[in-house]
């Protein structure tokens, strides 16, 4: 069986030979140490991205089967993008830098961090109409047709591939900051958010539809939010539901007309608020299925939800950072997860700085011994 | 009619209502109510039932958000006249996100409900040294050091914190208190820190009760 195989039988609940050993990329800085250490060569820390030739020859260094995240899509996000620039230098060696959404952030030389926001011009009706509504619009620009057009040769089919579709509040939320959304929702200009959602969700679906039409195929779609922390969601469920919900379902409907059944996700921290929503618009496949401090979000949801809820991810990727020991208990506790079926394990994020490579492939070996 | 000034300003302030909250505040000093009265009875108490309704997840993070806002900007016209009238903070706290880390919603969710609770607060930001808290807490007369990570790469600085703090001698003096995502409990007693809270308005009320505490 192919590793494309694997995986979508696994996910339409099929027969598979055994579970594919399956990744979410790297830290760079994690290649770097391994570079540094002598166990990866040091060509293969650098340009080495999702789906990259770099990432496939280290895969097969490790014993990974495959990234799971390998996607193509669109320019999906403000376009074209505000220019990136330094603004001001101050006195502790930090920048302020507006940044390509237009928001002003403090970055530190030498800090492996995301920056610090310090403020954002997207505050109020003005500032969208004339800065931000123009470069949410549908242009040819965003969608390549030419590489579409061929994508069905080009693409690899080993492998499951998917189209990425952009972000609902995600991208939205880097453009407004977390306190700006907060701020426009529940003080300011309610209305005004829900334009922005409006106008950008439209934006996606027109460039989902061309990409679509042009034959290319995919095993499936893809979103991508990170709108939910350790305490759960952002903001509430019931208000990300009455912004988003109609939204996910035209775009999920879209994507069944073509015949993609698999619809994932990609959203950090505590989701199971929002998975209700998710759900019921056709969006079935959680990742990575985080595991933090919280532990496992993927058999709740699968008691609530039946089969029509999938996942990718679920697996402690700190147990990589610690011993044998440690990868041995995180297997077992997999193994159950496993065995309720539409569930492949996946480390619940990138691989952070501190993680033992002797251990990954340890990992990588032992998780392809389960048979299904 | 006093009762019904202070109620208007705990419900503008649990609704985020910034400016309404200010005018509020302003029109209960011209009305001649207590600084101390307003601020306990209008603003904490709708800061309270915001947090209470947060730990219960009944409201998420952009109503605590607007409501500390609307507690900030009502704070700003209530201060002179609570300065005025020699009302003392609760306690004194420094708070930051630990060097290496520059995310700050956490932290400023945190330092606003400490805030919220009568808590007098030092921000120190983000990317904050081990040598900056604990020097702070010195020269500022701190009770309480909060410490804030979101990233796994940095939980390990609270770890050092808690040493500098030793080696300083102040650890009889001070308390520890860590959040944030990659945190729990296990890792606050693997690092000696004194209280580990599991959301902001959680830690308000562990602050509280450890000043309150050392206090006595």
């Amino acid at each position: 069986m192919t590793n494309r195989e694997r995986g979508l039988n696994i996910l339409h609940f099929k027969d598979v030979d055994r579970l594919p050993a399956v990744h979410f990329g790297y830290w760079p800085e994690l290649l770097t140490e391994w570079a540094a250490q002598g166990k990866i060569p040091a060509e293969l820390a650098v340009g080495n991205y999702d789906g990259s030739d770099k990432e496939r020859e280290l895969d097969k260094l490790i014993g990974w089967d495959f990234n799971w995240f390998h996607v193509t899509g669109y320019v999906q996000s403000l376009y074209p993008a505000f220019e990136t620039r330094l603004l001001e230098t101050l006195p502790d060696g930090s920048q302020r830098v507006q940044n390509s959404f237009g928001v002003i952030e403090r970055v530190k030389p030498g800090v492996t961090s995301i920056p610090s926001e310090d403020d954002y011009l997207l505050k109020d009706r003005e500032a969208f109409e004339t800065l931000y509504k123009p470069r949410m619009q549908y242009a040819p620009e965003r969608v390549d047709t030419a590489y579409y057009s061929k994508f069905n040769d080009l693409r690899p089919w080993d492998v499951p591939v998917g189209l990425h579709m952009g972000s609902l509040l995600g991208d939205i939320r880097n453009i407004t900051t977390v306190k700006g959304m907060s701020y426009l929702l529940y003080d300011e200009d309610e209305e005004l958010f829900a334009d922005i959602v409006d106008t950008y969700a439209e934006m996606q679906y027109k460039c989902t539809k061309k990409i679509l039409e042009t034959g290319a195929k995919f095993d499936y779609a893809h979103y991508w939010e990170d709108i939910c922390f350790k305490n759960g969601p952002l903001l509430s469920p019931a208000k990300f539901d009455e912004l988003c919900a109609k939204h996910y379902r035209k775009r999920n409907e879209l994507c069944h007309e073509y015949g993609i059944d698999i619809i994932s996700l990609d959203c950090d921290g505590v989701i199971d608020k929002l998975i209700p929503t998710w759900v019921h618009t056709g969006v079935n496949t959680m990742f990575p299925l985080e595991v933090g401090v919280w532990g496992d979000q993927f058999e709740p949801a699968r008691r609530q939800f039946g089969n029509e809820a999938l996942g990718i991810g679920g697996m402690d990727k700190t147990a990589l950072r610690r011993d044998k020991a440690a990868v041995d208990a995180e297997i077992e506790r997999l193994k159950r997860l496993v065995a309720l079926g539409g569930f492949i394990p996946c480390p619940d994020h990138r691989l952070m700085p501190g993680t033992k490579y002797e251990l990954v492939q340890y990992y990588a070996e032992e998780i392809k011994k389960i048979r299904l | 009619m006093d009762n019904e000034l202070l109620q208007e300003i705990s419900l503008n302030l649990q609704r985020g209502k910034a400016k309404v909250v200010k005018e509020l505040v302003q029109q209960a000093l011209d009305a001649g109510i207590a600084p101390e009265t307003i601020l306990r009875e209008g603003m904490l108490d709708g800061m309270n039932i915001i947090g209470e309704k947060f730990k219960n997840n009944e409201v998420y993070v952009p109503e605590v958000l607007v409501a500390a806002r609307a507690m900030n900007m009502g704070t700003q016209v209530l201060k002179p006249a609570l300065e005025a009238s020699g009302v003392k903070a609760t306690g004194k706290a420094c708070i930051g996100t630990v060097q290496g880390d520059l995310h700050d919603i956490g932290k400023n969710l945190v330092k606003m409900m400490l805030e919220g609770k009568g808590l007098e607060v030092i921000d120190l930001g983000t990317d904050v040294s081990p040598e900056t808290f604990v020097q702070t807490a010195i020269d500022e007369n701190c009770q309480l050091i909060c410490l804030s990570a979101l990233l796994t790469t940095t939980m390990d600085v609270m770890g050092d914190v808690v040493k500098k703090a030793e080696e300083a001698g102040i650890r009889d003096k001070v308390k520890i208190m860590i959040g944030g995502a990659p945190v729990d409990q296990a890792f606050c007693d693997k690092i000696g820190a004194d209280v580990y809270t599991p959301d902001a308005a959680s830690a308000a009320d562990a602050a509280v009760e450890l000043c309150r505490a050392m206090c006595e």
